[in-house]
């Protein structure tokens, strides 16, 4: 390109595409995949979902199994209901969520601990775009993770249960809202992580209010006495996600839809504040 | 073209960049030189829409770099080392970095080849040495062709044929048209570099002219002096825009007055002077005297009576 060439171009000039949403979605995708660590928790996230589905329908069958020669066992055995096995694809739920959770706080607070952000918001100025392809990128992710490993999880623990005698009918509306609703919560865990990675910018941090919020709260409000933390327990994440799920709810349970808003407002407070704060701190 | 207009940026109580206001024109190499800690990186941010100034406004082609259509087509930028996540493979960075605006792939291992990391592109970042960190953060400024091209300290940790080898390349880009902007706190680096100069010292410009110019000190005269009366001739030199300097115990160095005027004064007060020298500026002293102003000033205030020994009516 020759001088004069170079100096006539005025910033209005097309100079060649900008960063357009699809492509920073593009750009999102190809960070997700060239890192170690996204594979190895994605991995880890269906090695523990098949792992206790297929934990979970062995300790069935020995349940059923100590059931015909023990009493007290047989008692406990038709406590549970009849419907043991749908839940047993999606038994390891716990700990995927807190892991794709986890991976959704690093893909985002690794951005800042490594410097990378700078790179990512010098390509991306208006940094909304960049944020918002980030969290498709994991959102999507954690849901079809959810739901291809608990197809796995499927897989594996069949033959296990078909051995007592046992079947999963992965048909019934049941099972299929149980799949379709943990692939939803998990990718709202992710949704939550991004946005502690984003305001703590810290990896440790993030992570770390992520196992509180659905671990330790949820403990603690077990533990205090009084009606006020039983009755904010409900509100917790984790437990709008067991009264979603519940077939049988118990007494003064919220309604799915009272849930299911709740969840979402969970989801959707923490992505605000995150995206203000992105577009409003020096970088 | 980058047009700074009273830039500037505060982080709680201290001013990293004080109302400065610049002009980076295109077709020269423009250094933007400083002691560590001057504002700079600082300045350098700002202009990439990185850090939010409190004040004032800097443009990059008459438009703030966010609402650039195409940002990494028209300025691209090497502000850190290693902007990138280190668990990533160079050729993987760069391609993040492509996707954005579809430069294509072919670009990419253009911009590899061209910063010689052809052997250590398929590897993580996270092995590579400080100069091989440059040289990706460069590779990166030039990815999208850009107009504009910003680089942070771009020769810190390179050898000795990577420092020859950017100074070519940015000398280069400027003959091209192009605005080359970089910054470095050492001051024979921006000799051999740069044709305009803009220092920065403790968040102010303390001087923004032609190379050459800021050489010969603005026509500002340096002489040494020998007398065995030091502190009478130090008083009776002592005016506005003069500084003098003891250097050894009969040894003076007289800014802002030419050797004539000094031999005069000499003369008219029977003070012997055995030298008068008349002294060029080295490029690293012309340096020192314009940032000392600003480091002396810091000292002043923290020890007091320890500062060095100065006379002179120019403070």
């Amino acid at each position: 390109m020759s001088t004069a060439a170079l100096q006539s171009r005025r910033p209005e000039d097309k100079v060649g595409p900008g960063p357009g949403f699809p492509r920073v979605l593009h750009s999102e995708f190809i960070k997700f995949r060239t890192l170690l660590s996204t594979l190895i928790l994605v991995a880890s996230t269906v090695l523990v979902m098949v792992g206790f589905a297929a934990l979970n329908a062995w300790g069935v069958g020995q349940f059923s199994e100590a059931s015909k020669s023990d009493r007290q066992a047989a008692a406990a055995f038709a406590a549970q209901g009849a419907d043991l096995t749908s839940g047993i694809p999606t038994s390891g739920i716990a700990f995927a969520q807190l892991i794709m959770g986890s991976l959704a706080v690093l893909l985002m607070s690794s951005e800042f601990t490594t410097g990378m952000a700078r790179s990512t918001f010098s390509a991306v100025p208006k940094r909304t775009p960049a944020f918002v392809a980030k969290l498709l990128v994991v959102t999507v992710c954690a849901f079809v993770v959810t739901v291809a490993s608990s197809f796995l999880a499927y897989l594996a623990a069949s033959p296990i249960l078909e051995n007592y005698g046992f079947d999963i009918d992965l048909g019934t509306e049941h099972s299929r809202r149980l799949l379709l609703v943990s692939g939803i919560y998990v990718a709202a865990v992710a949704a939550i992580g991004m946005s502690l990675g984003t305001l703590l910018r810290n990896s440790a941090g993030g992570i770390m209010s992520l196992v509180g919020l659905f671990f330790v709260v949820p403990i603690a409000f077990q533990l205090i006495p009084g009606e006020f933390f039983e009755e904010a327990r409900k509100y917790l994440p984790d437990n709008l996600f067991q009264r979603i799920i519940a077939s049988a709810p118990a007494e003064g349970a919220l309604e799915v839809w009272q849930a299911s808003t709740w969840l979402g407002v969970w989801v959707v407070v923490p992505l605000v504040a995150a995206m203000a704060a992105l577009k409003q701190r020096d970088v | 073209m980058i047009e700074a207009t009273g830039l500037t940026k505060v982080y709680g109580d201290k001013t990293a960049v004080d109302g400065v206001s610049f002009t980076v024109q295109a077709g020269h190499v423009t250094g933007f030189l400083g002691p560590n800690g001057a504002g700079k990186s600082t300045t350098m941010r700002m202009i990439m829409g990185l850090d939010r100034p409190t004040s004032g406004s800097v443009t990059v082609n008459g438009v703030p770099f966010a609402q650039h259509a195409a940002p990494l087509r028209e300025i691209g930028s090497l502000l850190d080392a290693k902007a990138v996540h280190t668990g990533r493979t160079a050729y993987n960075h760069l391609l993040v970095m492509a996707a954005t605006h579809r430069i294509p792939r072919k670009r990419v291992q253009e911009v590899i080849d061209m910063t010689g990391l052809g052997e250590v592109s398929k590897k993580k970042v996270k092995g590579f040495s400080l100069g091989m960190g440059q040289r990706l953060g460069i590779a990166a400024a030039l990815l999208g062709d850009p107009q504009t091209i910003i680089l942070d300290e771009p020769v810190n940790g390179l050898d000795p044929e990577g420092v020859v080898w950017v100074r070519n390349l940015v000398k280069y880009l400027a003959s091209e048209g192009r605005t080359v902007f970089l910054s470095s706190h050492l001051m024979s680096e921006m000799a051999l570099t740069a044709d305009h100069l803009i220092v920065i010292g403790r968040g102010r410009i303390i001087a923004d002219a032609p190379i050459g110019e800021i050489i010969t000190g603005k026509g500002q005269s340096r002489a040494r002096v020998r007398t065995d009366q030091p502190q009478q001739l130090m008083r009776l030199l002592a005016a506005d825009g003069v500084s003098v300097e003891v250097q050894d115990h009969e040894l003076l160095e007289v800014t802002g007055l030419p050797p004539r005027e000094i031999a005069r004064t000499a003369l008219d007060n029977r003070i012997m002077v055995y030298e008068l020298t008349p002294l060029q500026a080295s490029l690293e002293e012309a340096y020192m005297e314009l940032t000392k102003d600003e480091v002396e000033y810091h000292s002043l205030i923290t020890t007091g009576a320890s500062a060095p020994a100065r006379t002179g009516g120019n403070r």
